[in-house]
């Protein structure tokens, strides 16, 4: 097993003029390529920072961050968006979407920083994923005329678009009906087997938790 | 009261950039229809107190601009001729202003001194405050009756003397005060009706023909500049044009009623009508300009505005709301364009100029609080128009999408 | 274009905007040449073109307005394009170089206005140099739109 992710945290401080709050003390985290984690805890006790600091979205915390085998760290700004095009792909809530595109556009917006060769490659990938979730009928809407499943649905595609190796969501099915969130899920578990995918998931749904290989409880610090 | 606080300094307030440039919009429109209603209206003011010239028989005199005064030329004994001619031949109102000396009064003003004769200060009017009329019967090696303006009353009381190293007779004279002119009580400029001199710190004198013979030539010729001749004939003021063309060399036009008619019809009506047009343009603009911000601010604010109409806010608290908020932003340009004026008007009591001094809460006169209330209704137009095309824009979009949003 | 925070849209509003204010500055620059014979629209017009620069600084503010909203309205699309390999230096050198050009071509046409019409160019510029500083000052704005 190669592990990809090597994460030490001793604190993530959250400040203002008002109030400094202390989340993610001293925890640690090692994840395996292939590995499916499902983050769970009570609201505010930082599943969503832990996802940003996966992700390299939040660099402003105390510790160190080991991804691919490189330090997040020494990592230049520019590396950092290539690798959060290439490896990682986000799948946070439904409003994550540009109003001002249609639901291709947004879509298709990761292959707009992806390298040419690429792009070729994954726009022949675009029609299996649209499939896959179901939503041919809504990519010329824009995101405020669609229902909210429908838009949780083209934030996953996003998300999956580039086969990312790690794929980090927010509550990815939160807004969806039993069926959607099945295909949903049974999708992810399939990119998982099929191109080894890591996938880390913050959720609240214990049942669906116990579907992963691990469950991560983050607690409150006493 | 508790909503109104909470959506100011939750919503509007955190979006400060917003309020301040409705601010600025605002304040320019405020600015445009204070300066163009002021300006017509003191036209206005202007024409009503010539409207004596515009009488039938009645013809003034006004200077050929392609007239050159050559003061080599023009001579005492020419000037005087003239003078006799038109004592000898017309009834004529006599008036010119302009001569400063130095008075000693509280306000440390310098005094200007306007001359005039008998039939202008008839056509005039002049209100006074106290005292009585002028005398014009008066012999120039004794006490000579004047009006003062109301900045001088305080230290000259009628019936005491002004004792002044009379320029135009160039001897002391003493000068008794007669009378004390109303407050503001000013005088239009017969080509520029919209600019006025103010007598509050004037002395006024009655001049008879004795002084006019006796003043120099400064008095003479300026007073003959403005001359306006009464019961007369265009035959008459034609043989007088060319009286004063023979004995001074200058051409000299003048004008009846009806061509004073058509002046201020072409020359007055026209520059008004501009005025307003071009007015009327620039509030439309910017009222235009005022709709975009308010309506990005919708754009900005919906979700904290449907929020508020989720948990219980009704449209019609919003719109009260919305009035107050543009109320508030009115009354702030209001205060900034007073203390524009303000500062005009009181700076010319501390630039100590007596001819723009008037008197009103910080010299603000009736013409200005008059605009600021055509400020106060452009502004509740803006206002409605604003608050309207907000609230429409607000309900234009369903709750649900707003939430959504 | 997709890369650009700009859509057509917000080109043709930011446009206006420049234009605008352009075209005040020309026309207070054209009212002040005037040759006009009439003392009261003369006295009327001088009290705007004794405050031009303020008064056309004043109506900036439509400009500033543009770029504060602009930047608000597109809070979610700098995060979803940081999401998907975007880098926050690379938003904000698009969008100050997307300002500059709408900038530069209203600039354009506005001074051969001015050189058509032979007025002074001093007060283009001084228009052109605070409007840079809006969006410079704008740009800096964007970073604070990284985290969603």
């Amino acid at each position: 097993m190669t592990k990809i992710i090597d994460l030490k945290i001793k604190e993530k401080i959250y400040k203002n003029k008002k109030l400094q709050i202390s989340i993610l003390n001293n925890f640690n985290l090692e994840v395996n390529a292939g590995e499916k984690i499902a983050i769970v805890g009570e609201s505010g006790v930082g599943k969503s920072s832990l996802l940003n600091i996966i992700g390299l979205l939040d660099r402003d915390y105390n510790g160190e961050y080991t991804l691919f085998d490189s330090r997040a760290n020494s990592l230049h700004t520019s590396e950092l968006a290539q690798w959060r095009n290439q490896k990682i792909g986000f799948v946070l809530q439904e409003s994550a979407l540009i109003n001002s595109l249609t639901i291709e556009d947004n879509i298709k917006l990761p292959l707009l920083y992806a390298d040419s060769g690429k792009k070729e490659f994954k726009l022949e990938d675009f029609e299996n994923v649209i499939n896959a979730i179901d939503i041919e009928s809504i990519l010329k809407k824009k995101p405020l005329e669609c229902s909210g499943g429908e838009k949780a649905r083209a934030v996953f595609a996003r998300g999956i678009i580039m086969k990312p190796q790690i794929i980090l969501a927010d509550e990815p099915t939160a807004s969806l009906d039993v069926e959607n969130r099945e295909r949903i899920v049974n999708l992810l578990f399939k990119m998982n087997k099929e191109f080894n995918t890591t996938i880390i998931t913050v959720t609240h749904d214990l049942e669906m938790a116990n579907r992963y290989d691990r469950v991560i409880h983050l607690e409150r610090r006493k | 009261m508790k909503i109104f606080k909470f959506i100011i300094s939750k919503i509007f307030l955190r979006k400060a950039i917003l309020g301040i440039g409705m601010i600025l919009l605002l304040c320019m429109a405020n600015y445009i229809t204070f300066t163009a209603t002021r300006s017509i209206l003191s036209t206005f003011q202007g024409y009503r107190e010539t409207e004596y010239i515009n009488q039938e028989g009645v013809y003034t005199a006004n200077l050929d601009p392609n007239s050159h005064i050559d003061m080599g030329v023009i001579s005492e004994n020419g000037t005087q001729a003239v003078y006799d001619y038109l004592n000898n031949n017309f009834n004529y109102a006599f008036y010119t202003d302009g001569f400063i000396v130095s008075v000693p009064n509280s306000y440390d003003m310098k005094i200007s001194l306007g001359y005039m004769n008998e039939q202008y200060y008839r056509l005039n009017e002049f209100e006074l405050s106290q005292g009585t009329d002028l005398d014009f019967d008066y012999q120039l090696d004794g006490e000579i009756p004047v009006l003062i303006g109301k900045g001088l009353s305080k230290t000259y009381p009628v019936g005491s003397t002004i004792k002044i190293d009379e320029f135009v007779l160039g001897r002391p004279v003493t000068l008794k005060v007669q009378g004390i002119l109303k407050q503001n009580t000013y005088h239009s400029n017969y080509y520029a009706l919209n600019s006025k001199t103010y007598y509050n710190f004037s002395i006024l004198i009655p001049v008879n023909e004795a002084f006019i013979n006796n003043a120099n030539m400064d008095l003479k010729l300026n007073g003959l500049m403005d001359i306006i001749t009464l019961n007369t004939t265009k035959e008459e003021v034609t043989d007088l044009s060319k009286v004063i063309k023979d004995n001074m060399g200058l051409k000299f036009n003048f004008f009846s009623q009806q061509e004073n008619y058509d002046y201020f019809n072409e020359y007055y009506l026209h520059s008004l009508k501009i005025i307003a047009i071009t007015t009327f343009i620039l509030f439309i603009v910017i009222t235009c300009l005022s709709i975009w911000n308010a309506l990005v601010s919708v754009r900005l604010m919906l979700k904290d505005f449907t929020i508020n109409l989720l948990v219980g806010l009704s449209y019609s608290k919003l719109r009260k709301i919305f009035y107050i908020y543009f109320g508030i932003l009115s009354f702030i340009n209001l205060t900034v364009i007073f203390i524009i004026t303000a500062f005009n008007r009181y700076g010319c009591w501390l630039r100590k100029d007596a001819t723009f001094a008037t008197y009103g809460l910080f010299g603000l006169i009736g013409m200005d609080w008059l605009s600021l209330l055509v400020v106060v209704l452009s502004d509740i137009i803006i206002g409605m128009v604003i608050v309207e095309n907000m609230l429409r824009k607000i309900k234009k979009v369903p709750i649900s999408l707003r939430v959504l949003q | 274009m997709k890369k650009s925070l700009f859509r057509i849209s917000d080109v043709l509003e930011l446009c206006t905007a420049y234009m605008f204010c352009f075209f005040l500055n020309l026309l207070f620059n054209y009212v002040k040449i005037m040759d006009l014979d009439s003392y009261i629209l003369k006295a009327f017009l001088k009290n705007f073109t004794d405050y031009q620069e303020i008064i056309v600084l004043i109506f900036t503010v439509v400009v500033i307005v543009f770029h504060y909203q602009m930047l608000h309205r597109k809070k979610t699309e700098i995060f979803c394009k940081m999401l998907v390999g975007d880098t926050i230096f690379n938003i904000t050198i698009r969008y100050a170089l997307n300002c500059l050009m709408i900038l530069i071509f209203v600039c354009l046409l506005s001074t051969l206005a001015n050189v058509y019409l032979k007025f002074n160019l001093i007060s283009n510029f001084y228009l052109t140099f605070i409007f840079i500083i809006y969006i410079l000052i704008s740009a800096r704005e964007v970073r604070k739109y990284e985290n969603f």
